[in-house]
């Protein structure tokens, strides 16, 4: 399989996020579930999210070494799976910013995005700290 | 369910003001930018927030009932029916009719608050029927919802400080940050609260004491050797966990608002001495906004909005505590009152 030369974007209008000094983190609120990036994670979200096709990002120098194929398209299914990315076709490609590739080329760690989903969903339970003792809350009521 | 749920919360609000002659009691309460009338039935709540400082405007700004079917014209509390309950989508639904709402399913405990009339509304089984963590921070959904709209937020952290200036302390269950409010109480720093503090973010960032309950289990209690200021601490909580006061540990009487100048992430280390380091914004972040959004019902976007924009504002610190509680304080102090922002650029 080949790597995508179609661009993608955020799947759902309920997944947002902030960016801070270049790192990214979305909330999913719809799963009440957060994303933490790495800084070379972070630009290549951004880069997706602005359209740039992920066969563009092959061969950038990020954290010492080029992207290969195989480290974008992990990285794009990891976001596929999470439900953050979706394939957007019609859409026009855009080509890679300057500053993007730049911080790419400056950033220090490989690829990577982490869920914290401890929290998820528990909108109502126990405030003050002790979630794990509400044993069977949040329930989906059968 | 979607017209059901918004017409049972506006006939709930209804029916609680038509019975306001059968509610027993009624105070006001004086809190940051806020005056609030609340009524409700003699008892534990009653007492709980017996805490807050008494009202003084001409009229309040929030009108709160509390209520239960042992009140004359208050109907038992609806049940949630067969169809699938999400908390997100319960806030959702809510909110597209410009309701506010939560549902506690093992207690049919019901708020709604309406944003236009600034009246909320608290439905419970019985006088008593409330979750535990209710008396700890009466009024917690009522105060989000009031103050989100003022662009305020109640937020999950501890806060600890001095001459007027102080930190945020963020970060989840057993990371060490009530136990370091607690210890820095004791050893004479300030505190306008741990779990629950508001925090407004313009024109300064700036924390508000809305609560004044502390809490640590026994192992920290010893650790911490709170008996020393607090003899007695009475009975455990329902979560086992000794349950006191700012004003129990604190030497000086307590402050209601510091001038936030940092955000700290404790942990728990394992050296003798406690350390202080630049953090990420974005590690910062995923300390605070989690539980700080999700552990209060809806405006969650505006939540996550709102903590983005004051990570961005404050600088941010790894605060690697040392086993010493003296020694914790002291090094927070020392922190306090230097210059956070300068440490900033000593990025992570």
């Amino acid at each position: 399989m080949s790597i995508s030369s179609l661009p993608y974007a955020i799947a759902r209008t309920d997944i947002v996020f902030e960016s801070f000094d270049g790192d990214a983190v979305v909330l999913d609120l719809g799963q009440g579930r957060y994303y933490g990036f790495s800084d070379s994670g972070s630009q290549v979200w951004q880069a997706l999210i602005l359209q740039v096709p992920p066969a563009a990002l092959v061969g950038q120098a990020c954290a010492g070494q080029a992207l290969s194929a195989s480290d974008v398209e992990g990285f794009v299914g990891r976001l596929l799976g999470f439900g953050l990315l979706a394939a957007s076709p019609e859409a026009s490609p855009v080509p890679l910013p300057a500053a993007i590739a730049e911080a790419l080329q400056a950033a220090r760690e490989p690829l990577s995005v982490e869920m914290h989903d401890e929290l998820a969903d528990l909108l109502l339970v126990d405030p003050i700290h002790d979630v794990e003792e509400q044993a069977g809350w949040p329930i989906r009521k059968q | 369910m979607p017209q059901t749920l918004v017409r049972y919360a506006r006939d709930t609000l209804a029916r609680a003001a038509a019975a306001d002659a059968s509610i027993p009691c009624r105070r006001r309460a004086r809190l940051p930018a806020l005056d609030v009338e609340i009524r409700c039935d003699h008892g534990p709540l009653a007492e709980a927030m017996a805490g807050f400082a008494a009202g003084v405007a001409a009229a309040p700004d929030m009108q709160v009932r509390i209520v239960h079917p042992g009140l004359a014209g208050i109907a038992p509390p609806a049940e949630w029916g067969d169809a699938d309950f999400g908390s997100n989508a319960f806030a959702d639904l809510l909110a597209a009719e410009g309701l506010r709402g939560s549902y506690f399913h093992e207690l049919r405990f019901w708020q709604f608050y309406d944003p236009a009339s600034r009246q909320g509304v608290q439905l419970m089984a019985a006088r008593d029927a409330f979750p535990p963590w209710e008396t700890g921070a009466p009024l917690r959904a009522f105060l989000h919802w009031y103050y989100a709209a003022l662009g305020m937020r109640l937020t999950h952290a501890g806060t600890l400080g001095h001459g007027g200036r102080g930190v945020l302390l963020a970060g989840a269950g057993g990371a060490g940050k009530s136990g370091t409010v607690a210890a820095g109480l004791v050893e004479g720093l300030d505190s306008v609260g741990d779990d629950y503090v508001l925090v407004q973010l313009r024109p300064q960032p700036r924390a508000h004491r809305l609560f004044d309950t502390l809490k640590q289990d026994p192992a920290g209690f010893a650790r911490l050797r709170l008996a020393r200021v607090l003899p007695q601490p009475g009975p455990l909580n329902w979560q086992g966990k000794h349950e006191f006061r700012i004003g129990d540990l604190a030497r000086r009487a307590p402050v209601d608002h510091l001038a936030l100048t940092a955000l700290l992430l404790p942990r728990i280390g394992g050296g003798a001495r406690t350390t202080i380091s630049p953090a990420p914004a974005s590690e910062a972040m995923l300390a605070l906004a989690p539980s700080a959004i999700n552990q209060m019902p809806g405006d969650r976007l505006a939540g996550f909005r709102f903590f983005g924009a004051l990570t961005r504002s404050l600088p941010c610190f790894r605060l690697t505590l040392g086993h010493d509680a003296a020694e914790i304080a002291a090094a927070i102090a020392a922190f306090i009152e230097g210059d956070p922002a300068s440490m900033q650029g000593r990025r992570a």
